[in-house]
């Protein structure tokens, strides 16, 4: 029979609140709290999932330099693939690299000259460096191909992310300049091809920025006058933004691990948040010529790429680029590796091999801008073979810039976090 | 007839002009931008701010960077409106069962679940992405980043959706089918399947176009726990590419999306006409009770 | 005629103790077996993840590669990645400070202007407008199918330097107008929070407003107010839980956004405590600092949260 006498449940006020625990019920709940928690701790820690790489013993990174170079070790857990074996049948071979910085028509004449063998490449992209490092050491992450700088490559190796190259594969090496055969941070290029190189200078639009600033007396002042606030750009990467503003005030280590030195950099950034308040990304070579910046700290490839995205109407000789012409700015290279995680070894070094055949790393070149190493390219001549206008020929790389340039190494542990404090606290905006 | 401005304000009954405005304000405000770049989508050229000519470039004709053409943008579109099937073929059942469940039981332990279902109907999806991440980046779960991690993240935060809309719908619905049912001898479960699902219909629907539509718009839940490029859905690519170069061909494959989730719901939408063709209760609200059960 | 009918089934009138509805309808079996699956996946995939949090977040940081190492067991907690943020927010060091008052500032600012734009549209929608409704209904809707980025992207356009904003702005060549929009103006941010935003405002205020009696407004139109006055002391405090609850329904999924930041403006002026979670989640000796990011924000959110809980659960007693 219905309840006719009693209220429909629904109706009753609601007795119970959030507050209402009774004595026995808040003890009762504590108690199952204190035996739940920990047990469930000890199911977690059984389940925790060991990342791929397994820190070496040594608590310490091995750290390399130009004036300390170092060889990594090939450990017997992790050998070069076999010589003459066959690729991978109907793959996709998966690249990880910056946004747009490996030409499509790259990607599809290898596709094309390996197309008996059903191969695809598909490319993953990352915003920046950590991101990517972090994503790399995951066990998660498939991808053969990754393109880092040196100042990763300590942790690449010690961590068992990369797999030595085997040589015989890749006899294009014989096409880079000759310190790529045995670069300071990876001796007898053991686990590392070269991939672009490239200086990080000032770029800016004549229509926007009416002074030369290479002319100035110390042009990198340009990023924090105020005359160019809401137009000016930095680029979205620690390392180089922060050596940048030591550069600016003479200092030259820019790896430095000196507290004064640190402060030096918070006390510019936030001076830069200040007075021009720029931009930071890595898009520049998109930005700069749709206008939405006026002058920014940029990498050469970028604004010789730049000059394929300016809008009909504007004309290439608007862009300029500054580098110190002595070579004594920030210059580096980007390399490719071979990931173990990846389930297609003999294409990767396939790839790494078509990758430095001389037609195609000029083809890659005039896409996205990078200058590669190669032989064949006679730096002084890029202007008139119209690879760059004559007023870009700032962003030319020579090779002479390597042996007086500062290099962007990889940092100790304490110090990379120190580095990292700082950049955290200017991108919180405070 | 007219009025003068004085009897036109003083007349309680008169057309709120003002009203009237802002709410055609608003509405254009709303959707002009979006016009505007469905429009761009047909431009000749690559500008995405000057009008170059009408053509279906970005569509299929360039070779190489049209969403037919382009390989990455097709790889978007195909895991969007996957993740948006499966996510919905799995967040639907369960919210239902759900809601049918914690309306009836009574005790702690469901009015406790039905708190955690409204929380997490409400937490910003940027922290329940960051905890899936941490779950899967240290736990080792038989899952790892890519669509398996991006469906359990999103029927978490897809599943008050049906769970709400259901158990308005049951509210509205009261006690008395069911027991008339059970008094005539039908059993628990026979009533639950056969008076009361046939009349939740119309939420069933409504949540399931609703989700569909949400899930494939979804952004931060997917991004983070995405893996490879493959399992990038299009409005990870919009971002990613929206920051770097983007190309008339995005706006394709935002007017792409658009098509589609619009197609969702106009088939949601006749298919519930078409099953409340003789319900009463509802016969008159329309698109109000379709959507407005929240 | 009843008795005939059962007699044909079969079946007593009467009612039986063991099959009665009221006897089958106390187990409670049925029911908690309905909903556990979902209780299941909740707990698994939404509780159960938080608690990862904490562990991330009191665990702590291998010392090479800088990546998180989670301590499960509560008594061997470490609370000093937790403590480098919260002691980071308030006083001479603040450095996080700026980020989280600024994201209180723009969600606050921004759920403003969306009541004042959301409640008239919804009020005419839901109470004056007539045949036009569903058409009108379809229109309010239709944002919601339009992704996010899409909408976003679209303002992107307008506001690029050589976009439509500008070109209208310049009276097609009368002036030379080349504000910077998109580079790190705080009124944009806001504004784009507010476009993103403002559909999901306008859907519950219209389902609450939908609700209201035309008849309680009548009756105070009929007793001599006026209009501002029958707005005022009727329809206001008869809508409140409404616009409270679309308000915490529309603000606290702001609290988490960090991708309108970055595509309307680059700079770290405008950064919210969504982008500080975006910057520190995958760097290395930062994930600590993403956690606990993610925990301030979980708490300065939970009390509007149980609000938001306990106001809808009333309003299923009421609207019953």
């Amino acid at each position: 029979m219905p309840e006719a006498s009693t209220p429909p449940k629904r109706l009753r006020p609601v007795t119970r609140t959030n507050a209402g625990l009774s004595r026995r019920e808040f003890f009762e709940r504590a108690a199952i709290a204190s035996v739940g928690v920990p047990s469930l701790g000890a199911l977690l820690q059984a389940c925790s999932r060991s990342s791929r790489s397994s820190p070496t013993p040594h608590a310490s990174l091995t750290l390399a330099a130009p004036d300390h170079p170092v060889s990594w070790p090939i450990s017997a857990r992790n050998e070069p693939i076999a010589d003459g074996l066959t690729p991978e049948r109907n793959a996709t071979l998966k690249l990880y690299n910056y946004a747009d910085y490996i030409a499509p028509a790259a990607i599809k004449s290898f596709e094309k000259k390996y197309a008996k063998y059903g191969v695809k490449v598909s490319v993953s992209t990352f915003n920046d460096a950590d991101e990517a490092l972090t994503k790399v050491r995951s066990a998660s992450a498939p991808y053969d191909i990754y393109f880092p700088s040196y100042d990763q490559i300590s942790k690449l190796v010690s961590g068992n992310l990369i797999r030595p190259l085997n040589h015989s594969y890749i006899t294009n090496i014989a096409n880079v300049w000759a310190a790529f055969a045995n670069p300071w941070y990876d001796g007898k290029w053991r686990y590392t091809v070269p991939y672009t190189v490239y200086t990080t200078g000032i770029g800016w639009r004549t229509d926007r920025v009416k002074t030369n600033i290479a002319n100035l007396p110390n042009p990198y002042d340009t990023l924090w006058d105020p005359k160019y606030r809401g137009q000016t750009g930095v680029i979205d990467d620690w390392h180089t933004t922060m050596a940048m503003t030591l550069l600016r005030k003479g200092i030259t280590d820019v790896n430095t691990d000196k507290p004064a030195d640190l402060n030096v950099i918070s006390k510019q950034l936030s001076d830069l948040s200040k007075t021009t308040s720029p931009k930071v990304t890595v898009t520049m070579y998109n930005d700069l010529p749709a206008g939405q910046l006026g002058q920014t700290q940029m990498w050469s490839g970028d604004i010789v790429n730049a000059v394929s995205y300016l809008p009909k109407g504007t004309s290439p000789k608007v862009l300029r680029y500054w580098f110190p012409s002595d070579g004594k700015g920030l210059v580096d290279n980007d390399l490719m590796v071979v990931l173990r995680g990846g389930k297609n070894p003999v294409l990767s070094h396939l790839f790494l091999q078509h990758m430095l055949d001389t037609k195609v790393s000029l083809s890659n070149f005039s896409f996205i801008g990078y200058q590669p190493p190669q032989r064949a390219i006679n730096p002084d001549s890029l202007v008139s073979q119209g690879y760059l206008p004559s007023n870009l020929a700032a962003a030319v790389v020579k090779e002479e810039y390597f042996s007086v340039g500062y290099r962007l190494l990889e940092l100790s542990p304490a110090n990379d976090a120190a580095w990292h404090k700082i950049w955290l606290a200017y991108k919180a905006g405070s | 007839m007219t009025r003068s401005p004085l009897a036109w304000w003083r007349d309680p009954w008169r057309r709120p002009k003002v009203l009237i405005g802002v709410t055609a304000a608003y509405l254009v405000w709303s959707l002009l931008p979006v016009l505007i770049a469905v429009l761009f989508s047909f431009n000749n050229g690559k500008s995405r701010t000057s009008w170059q000519g009408f053509s279906m470039r970005w569509y299929w004709g360039d070779q190489t960077r049209s969403v037919w053409h382009d390989a990455s943008l097709h790889a978007a579109l195909v895991q969007t409106l996957k993740l948006g099937l499966i996510t919905t073929a799995i967040t639907v059942p369960l919210g239902v069962a759900f809601a049918i469940g914690m309306d009836r039981w009574r005790g702690r332990l469901p009015e406790t679940a039905n708190v955690v279902m409204l929380l997490s109907f409400v937490i910003p999806e940027t922290l329940l992405a960051v905890a899936l991440l941490f779950v899967i980046t240290t736990i080792a779960v038989p899952f790892s980043l890519g669509t398996t991690a991006q469906v359990i993240g999103l029927v978490t935060f897809q599943l008050s959706y049906p769970a709400v809309l259901v158990r308005a719908r049951l509210a509205t619905i009261g006690r008395q089918y069911e027991e008339a049912a059970m008094d005539l001898g039908a059993s628990p479960i026979g009533a639950v399947r056969r008076i009361i699902l046939p009349m939740l219909m119309p939420a069933i629907f409504a949540s399931t176009v609703l989700v569909f539509a949400d899930v494939i718009d979804d952004f931060v839940l997917v991004r983070y726990l995405s893996g490879d490029s493959s399992t990038e859905t299009t409005s990870v690519k919009i971002y990613n590419t929206a920051r770097a170069a983007p190309t008339p061909a995005l706006n394709a494959l935002a007017t792409l999306m658009l098509a589609a989730a619009l197609l969702a719901v106009v088939i949601g939408f006749a298919a519930y006409r078409l099953l409340t063709r003789s319900d009463t209760a509802s016969a008159d609200r329309g698109i109000g009770a379709f959507a407005g059960e929240v | 005629m009843a008795q005939d009918l059962a007699g044909i089934q079969g079946r007593q009138l009467t009612p039986d103790p063991a099959h009665s509805a009221q006897g089958r309808r106390a187990r409670p079996g049925l029911w908690s077996l309905l909903a556990f699956p979902g209780i299941a996946w909740l707990c698994l995939f939404f509780l159960a993840p938080l608690y990862v949090v904490l562990a991330i977040v009191f665990g702590s940081v291998d010392p090479i590669y800088r990546t998180p190492v989670p301590v499960w067991n509560p008594l061997h907690w470490n609370a000093s990645q937790f403590t480098y943020v919260t002691d980071r927010i308030f006083g001479s060091n603040a450095i996080f400070g700026p980020a989280l008052l600024r994201t209180a500032a723009y969600v606050a600012v921004a759920s403003l202007v969306c009541i004042t734009i959301a409640f008239p549209v919804a009020y005419y929608v839901a109470r004056l407008a007539g045949r036009r409704r569903g058409m009108l209904l379809a229109l309010l809707i239709a944002p919601f199918w339009i992704s996010y980025m899409m909408r976003m992207l679209a303002w992107v356009n307008l506001l690029a330097d050589d976009g439509l904003v500008n070109k209208a702005l310049s009276l097609d060549g009368l002036f030379s107008v080349h504000t910077e929009w998109l580079s790190g103006k705080a009124t944009v941010v806001v504004l784009g929070l507010v476009y993103g935003y403002v559909p999901y405002m306008i859907l519950p205020l219209y389902a609450g407003l939908d609700r209201l009696p035309q008849s309680a407004l009548e009756a105070a139109r009929d007793l001599g107010a006026n209009r501002v006055s029958a707005f005022v002391r009727v329809v206001l405090p008869m809508c409140r839980t409404t616009i409270v609850a679309s308000a915490l329904l529309t603000c606290l999924p702001m609290l988490g956004d960090y991708y309108t930041n970055d595509l309307l403006s680059g700079s770290p002026r405008t950064a919210m405590v969504g982008n500080l979670i975006n910057e520190t989640v995958l760097t290395p000796g930062e994930t600590g600092s993403a956690g606990a990011f993610v925990m301030i924000v979980l708490v300065v959110s939970l009390v509007p949260m149980l609000y938001y809980v306990r106001s809808t659960r009333k309003n299923e007693l009421v609207a019953t």
